[in-house]
Parts: structure tokens; sequence; C-alpha cells
């Protein structure tokens, strides 16, 4: 069976996913998301891609100063499909990043909308303060 | 771990992101080789009746995909749009916006008329059964 696939030149790119190593209980590969960080005045906030994944099936948790995202599907496969064409891997997802003490970790909120969880991560207090003295000086 | 698709921020940025979030290592078993292809990723099964394409568009909404079936040819396309707030600094982007349109042959008639798509948590799944000629056919046998 041959399956021919065509894209415009100049046209969004996409990569492989990234397989994270690890000696993990549950099975199936896990997956890095892609991540965008930015920052405002107020917060950080990180998005991340998780397709396939809804509200109930992410865990956004903070321990030991260490955010981990993780992610499951929320809809599989059903039996009897046979596959024909890959592009793409499936299975969960995971990424963890430290917090410094700069960060309201009281405040996080995260939601997740169309396989995109967005964190909001509001500075601290003191974090906030800082930054108004270095822009007066 | 190469990733040239990143953005590269600046010395003063890199030392802000230090100070909010900082990625622990982890071993990334793909490694620089993680190949780069169209967008969105697509697969495609197989069933009795027809076919199933999925694809992954996390972030784009349901009413920014257009789907066209003619003959037996597939296309997807749209954009994808990230806007990040107008006063926040960037340290890191690797979600990737812009349009895109990606057309798949299949080898045989579909039935363009029965198609259906659906597009939840961020994935594409849109099944086409075959036309009727290539569908198969259910033969009863008569006992005697």
């Amino acid at each position: 069976m041959s399956i021919e696939t065509t894209s415009q030149q100049g046209d969004l790119q996409t990569r492989e996913k990234a397989e994270v190593q690890r000696e993990g209980t549950r099975p199936g590969p896990l997956f890095r998301p892609d991540v965008d960080i930015v920052e405002r005045a107020e917060e950080f906030v990180v998005t991340a891609d998780l397709p396939g994944v809804d509200q109930e099936h992410v865990d956004v948790r903070l321990e030991n100063g260490v955010l981990s995202i993780s992610g499951r599907l929320a809809v599989g496969l059903e039996p009897g499909w046979t596959p024909r064409y890959r592009e793409y891997r499936t299975g969960g997802y995971q990424r963890q990043f430290s917090l410094s003490d700069g960060i309201d970790t009281e405040g996080i909120r995260a939601s997740m909308r169309d396989g995109v969880l967005e964190l909001r991560l509001p500075k601290s207090e003191r974090q906030r303060r800082r930054r108004i003295d270095v822009s007066t000086a | 771990m190469s990733q040239s698709w990143y953005s590269s921020p600046s010395e003063t940025s890199f030392d802000q992101l230090r100070r909010g979030l900082d990625e622990l290592f982890e071993r990334v078993g793909a490694g620089p080789s993680r190949r780069a292809g169209a967008f969105p990723p697509m697969n495609l099964f197989e069933s009795e009746d027809g076919f199933v394409l999925t694809a992954e568009l996390p972030g784009v909404k349901g009413d920014d995909i257009e789907i066209a079936v003619e003959g037996n040819r597939v296309t997807v396309r749209g954009e994808r749009k990230i806007d990040h707030p107008s006063d926040a600094s960037v340290h890191r982007l690797e979600r990737q916006s812009g349009a895109f349109r990606r057309t798949l042959e299949l080898p045989v008639e579909i039935d363009a008329e029965k198609a259906e798509a659906v597009h939840r948590h961020g994935v594409l799944m849109l099944r086409i059964p075959k036309a009727p000629e290539h569908q198969p056919r259910r033969i009863n046998v008569q006992s005697s």
C-alpha cells in the first residue's frame, strides 16, 4: 500500500518527538513536550504542547522546588485499526523544571485547552519589589 | 542535545530565566537525530470499512482547521496561532506557529460524503469510509 503526502515549502514544520528515557512503572514511551516560557512583570507563563491530553489526564506537581508536568492520553486507538502510515508516535509526556524562591508557589495556576497546558507562576512579593527597585535606580 | 530551533535567548534574559525557572537535565533518547517533518504530523489507520486519519494539532481550534476530501485525496489546512502577551519577554520558544497545509493520497477511492472529523484535546480524527465498491461484501451462507 502506498500513501503519498505532500506539503508546501515554507509551511509550518514539526519535529519528531523526543523520548524521555526513564525507568518508569508505566508502560509505553514518554515524550518531552515542547514548551514556551515567557516572563511578565508579575509572572512567568509556561505553555506546553500535550496533544491528546485533557484536564483529567494532566498532572502538575511541585516537590522540593521541582515543578513536574506529566500527562497521559485521554483517548486511545480502537482495536481493529491497522496502522498504514505513521509520522508520529503516541505516549505520555513528561518534563521538569526547578523553581527559584522568587516564585509564589501557592499562587501557581494551571489550565488545559485544545491539548495545551498553560501554567501561570506568579512572582513572589520580594521578587516584584526587587524588580521595581532596579527600574527606578 | 541539539535544539537548533529554539530561539537563542540573550545573556540577560538567560540570567533572568535562571532566577525563575531552570530546566532539569534529562536524558533525551532521540538525541540530535529528531527528524523534522511537515506540520501537523499525521498517522493513518485502515479499518474494515474505511480509513482513520489522526493529526496532532495542539492549540489549534477546530474552527481554524479546514478539511477537504476530493477523489482519494485528503487535504488538511489551517493556521496555528500563538499569541504571547506583548509585554512579555521571551525565555524559550519551542512551539511553532504559522500556516500549514498537507495533502494525503489514499490508495483507494473514498466516500467523501460520509467523512466525519472530530477535533478533541488537540488531536484531529478524521474517519473516511471507503467507496462502496471497495468495502468488503458480506455474503450470507444459507443453511439447507
